[in-house]
């Protein structure tokens, strides 16, 4: 796989196009595997997108007391599998971001997995080819570091908070990609 | 030719037992581009695959989009005629329902004259269709009561369209150059919400620093991301754009030698708009000076700047009025006729744009035609095969059917892809229009809150179950695919509407084989006429990428920027529009206090008979609720989730109450796609437009109750 995933917060609409891609792709057992939270409706309409991050020495899968979840040689973070998988629910707690979802009726959690039989190919998970407002792109490398570049750059030119209503206000602190 | 059109070099994923189809969304106007994914073997549909070559939309979807596909195998299709016998639908073959229609239209005919039929049809399908429903009406039925839900939608952006420029075209630019635009100026749009796969288009501009003024009663998740959120009042549209009119005069904004070549009543302009200062703007309006001082110094530095509304300044009784003045904005500017600079509307349905050029307005012929132009009607006579002389006169707008009724003037309708029993305001007495009827035929493919008063219900086609082509937001014809054989026993509406004329002995003038035939007569009517599609062939769409309207000639590569010489009125110059402060239908009074307006929300299509039915749709947004400014609702002791009840002079009804502070704290807010008991069409005001006859839907007074105990109805 060349190419990362790139989510820009501030681009959500909160339509919640991604969670409804999501459970399209052909894996997904029409479950979805990703979020979409308001930051706080009394304030803002402000939403932002949560997706796991494909951790490079992911919790849930240190957690994992049955070696259930694995990692593809591209670094994709696998659901867990089936015949491994005890369901104790380790992983759902030990994910930093709440990314894993648990199944009560099959006993089983599940998770994004970047769409695996789309993103192997370099074809563009689902929430990252329908999100209407580039909140969530799957772009090469390169790209992704011009973006940021560029992002300091309309600062400098334009000023930090160049909007009347100032949603900065309403991004948590911990998305501090774009905070400068 | 391959159902399957992607570019070189574009990804799609292709499992092997399906194949793709390539076709566009069935909602909203900006017919998002996407490949349908059939199995191969038995046919069934099996989801939806991204389109990323589509330029307009690049394979981005809603969510209605995304899973739009769930409707055309949905469990609740109605899959064989249903006749009403003693209250209750009975399926019964087609052979019986035409049997019945052709009895009673024939009965009512002869007892009551010609005018005792009438159709009420909709713009949520092909150009070929929607062609076809207005000669259906005045050929096969012979009848001058034909209009359609667009009315409800559309008609105030067309009347301003027409008043100012002369013609009706949605968009004056391609909107792939939305991107280069420097400014935009959207008035009642909140496209986040509505169009949200145009959003990609502000956020490209906005990555160059393009600058967004967003004018909308509420902090839409549209006006959030705009540099400059004018919040007015609902209804007070015509005081800003004469107050911002006023700004670009008095500073110099003003591209004076475009406006002295290209523009009528500058002068009157001048005038008029001479006490419509800040201050005065300020007090209709109730946006802060700073605010508008603000917007007004962003647009008229702005070298490239689009214009653009929707049915927040449309659906009004000043809708024409405040189109015009928005536009006329833009003609100040100069910016109309040139590269990334114009005005657009937000096309609300599908075929919102096809739908209302070609003869399915009580007073309009295919082609944009007048039916009060002897020229039009002996031309359209001509391609129909009829007499001039039989060709019926204008009928009355799509609410104003509803006074025939009560009159007993309108005995029958048919209607055909539309929901007035929730989408119409005043509500209750559109029910009690349809209980007075002696016969009523619904065609779709849901059992809607309109088909429950049929006596007879007609097996329609999704949009997946026939060819044809569409006209976007842009006014870009593109083409939509067959996906699948028609569900259960259901028929395409052009061949219900061929049967009925069957039945009434007008055979002769609907001989279809195929859509094909139809599109090829249908392009000959438009032929000279001002939206004309004579040019536009099914390989040309496929070559390049759609085909903009006008497109006169085969040869004719189609219109991407209108009126770059020339606007369509007749000495060539546009009308700016000079118009004075007047108040909306209802302002609020001591026994109404407050403000109701209404609107979607991104999860729901219209009068919600599709998307309610749709199970992620449902589980996001179930039901409708009221929106309210914790400052108002603390006047009321309004927790979130407390029960409210909303009365206006027509009903009342009772929602949920939902906190925030992204609205304004004297107006309340209600999305519509719900019926009987839970359409906030039961509280609107029927006060029309004087030209467009369009409703007020966005603007009405209300008062608020809160109620301790309450159970939701159902939502379907």
């Amino acid at each position: 796989m060349n190419k990362i995933m790139y989510l820009e917060f501030e681009r959500c609409i909160g339509c919640r196009s991604c969670q409804a891609a999501c459970r399209e792709c052909g894996d997904h057992d029409a479950k979805e595997r990703n979020y979409v939270e308001y930051v706080d409706f009394m304030e803002s309409r402000q939403t932002y997108p949560m997706l796991c991050m494909q951790c490079k020495d992911p919790a849930c899968a240190r957690v994992c007391p049955a070696n259930a979840i694995q990692i593809t040689e591209e670094g994709v973070v696998l659901s867990a599998m089936e015949e491994k998988c005890i369901g104790c629910r380790n992983c759902t707690f030990g994910c930093p971001f709440g990314i894993p979802k648990f199944d009560f009726e099959e006993n089983k959690m599940y998770k994004c997995d970047m769409c695996y039989d789309r993103s192997k190919h370099d074809i563009a998970p689902m929430c990252a080819s329908v999100c209407p407002s580039d909140a969530i792109r799957f772009i090469d490398y390169d790209e992704m570091m011009q973006l940021r570049r560029k992002r300091t750059q309309m600062n400098l030119i334009e000023g930090k908070k160049p909007q009347e209503g100032n949603k900065w206000e309403y991004v948590p602190e911990f998305f501090g990609v774009y905070s400068d | 030719m391959s159902d399957f059109v992607a570019k070189k070099g574009v990804k799609n994923l292709q499992h092997k037992d399906e194949k793709l189809i390539t076709t566009h969304c069935c909602y909203c106007g900006m017919q998002c581009g996407m490949h349908i994914r059939v199995h191969k073997r038995t046919g069934e549909v099996r989801g939806v695959e991204p389109r990323y070559d589509w330029p307009v939309t690049m394979g981005k979807m809603c969510p209605k989009g995304v899973t739009a596909y769930q409707t055309i195998e949905h469990e609740d299709r109605i899959k064989k005629p249903l006749i009403k016998k003693n209250g209750k639908f009975v399926e019964a073959s087609w052979e019986e329902a035409l049997d019945l229609i052709e009895k009673n239209y024939k009965g009512l005919q002869s007892k009551y004259g010609k005018d005792a039929l009438s159709v009420f049809g909709g713009v949520s399908m092909t150009n070929e269709k929607c062609y076809l429903v207005g000669k259906y009406a005045r050929v096969a039925l012979g009848t001058r009561y034909i209009d359609y839900n667009g009315r409800f939608c559309m008609s105030s952006a067309a009347g301003g369209f027409i008043r100012t420029f002369g013609v009706d075209r949605g968009s004056t630019l391609p909107w792939t150059e939305l991107e280069h635009s420097d400014c935009f100026f959207m008035a009642g749009s909140n496209t986040a919400e509505c169009h949200p796969t145009s959003i990609q288009w502000f956020w490209k501009a906005k990555d160059k620093g393009a600058k967004m003024i967003v004018v909308d009663p509420r902090e839409t998740p549209t006006a959030r991301v705009a540099d400059v959120h004018l919040d007015l009042k609902p209804g007070t549209d015509s005081a800003l754009a004469n107050g911002m009119m006023h700004i670009l005069v008095k500073e110099g904004y003003v591209d004076e030698a475009y406006v002295q070549e290209r523009c009528n009543n500058y002068e009157q302009l001048k005038e008029q708009v001479a006490h419509f200062t800040p201050e005065y703007t300020s007090e209709k309006t109730g946006i802060s000076i700073e605010k508008i001082l603000k917007a007004a110094h962003i647009f008229g530095r702005s070298k490239r700047s689009v214009v653009m509304f929707a049915r927040g300044v449309e659906q009004q009784s000043k809708g024409v009025d405040n189109v015009a003045l928005y536009s006329s904005m833009s003609l100040l500017k100069g910016h109309i006729g040139k590269f990334a600079s114009g005005v657009a509307t937000f096309t609300g349905q599908g075929n919102g744009q096809g739908g209302r050029e070609h003869g399915q307005k009580s007073d309009l012929l295919p082609g944009y035609r007048k039916l009060t132009d002897p020229e039009a009607v002996k031309y359209i006579s001509s391609v129909w095969g009829i007499d001039p002389e039989e060709m019926p006169k204008p009928g009355v707008s799509a609410y104003e059917m509803f006074d025939e009724i009560q009159k007993g003037n309108i005995r029958a309708m048919h209607v055909i892809c539309s929901n007035p029993a929730v989408s119409a305001p005043n509500t209750e007495y559109i029910w009690d229009g349809f209980k007075k009827l002696d016969f009523l035929v619904v065609s779709d493919f849901f059992l809607s809150e309109t088909a429950e008063y049929a006596d007879v219900v007609l097996p329609a086609t999704s949009w997946a179950e026939d060819e044809g082509t569409t006209t976007n937001i842009e006014g870009r014809v593109i083409r939509i695919r067959k996906v699948r054989e028609p569900y259960g026993d259901s028929k395409t509406d052009w061949q219900i509407m061929s049967e009925i004329a069957k039945r009434m002995g007008k055979e002769k003038h609907f001989d279809y084989k195929n859509v094909s035939e139809i599109f090829e007569e249908f392009r000959l009517a438009t032929k000279g006429g001002k939206a004309d599609y004579y040019g536009v062939t099914y390989d040309k769409i496929d070559e390049q990428d759609g085909v903009f309207w006008p497109c006169p000639s085969e040869d004719h590569p189609g219109t991407p920027t209108m009126f770059k010489e020339r606007f369509a009125t007749e000495d060539g110059k546009a009308n700016l529009a000079i118009v004075d402060w007047r108040e909306p239908g209802e302002i609020p009074t001591e026994d109404y206090p407050h403000i109701l307006t209404t609107g979607r929300v991104v999860y729901h299509y219209l009068s919600g008979n599709q998307t309610r039915r749709v199970n992620f749709l449902m589980e996001q947004c179930p039901l409708p609720y009221v929106e309210m400014h914790p400052e108002l609702a603390s006047q009321y002791n309004f927790q979130d989730g407390d029960f409210c009840k909303l009365t206006t002079r027509r009903s009342s009804m009772t929602v949920e109450v939902k906190l925030t502070k992204a609205i304004r704290e004297d107006t309340v807010f209600i999305p519509y796609h719900w019926g009987k008991e839970l359409s906030v069409n039961q509280l609107t005001n029927p006060c029309l437009d004087p030209i467009s006859r369009m409703p007020e839907f966005k603007v009405c007074a209300v008062k608020l109750q809160k109620i301790a105990e309450y159970e939701m109805p159902s939502p379907i």
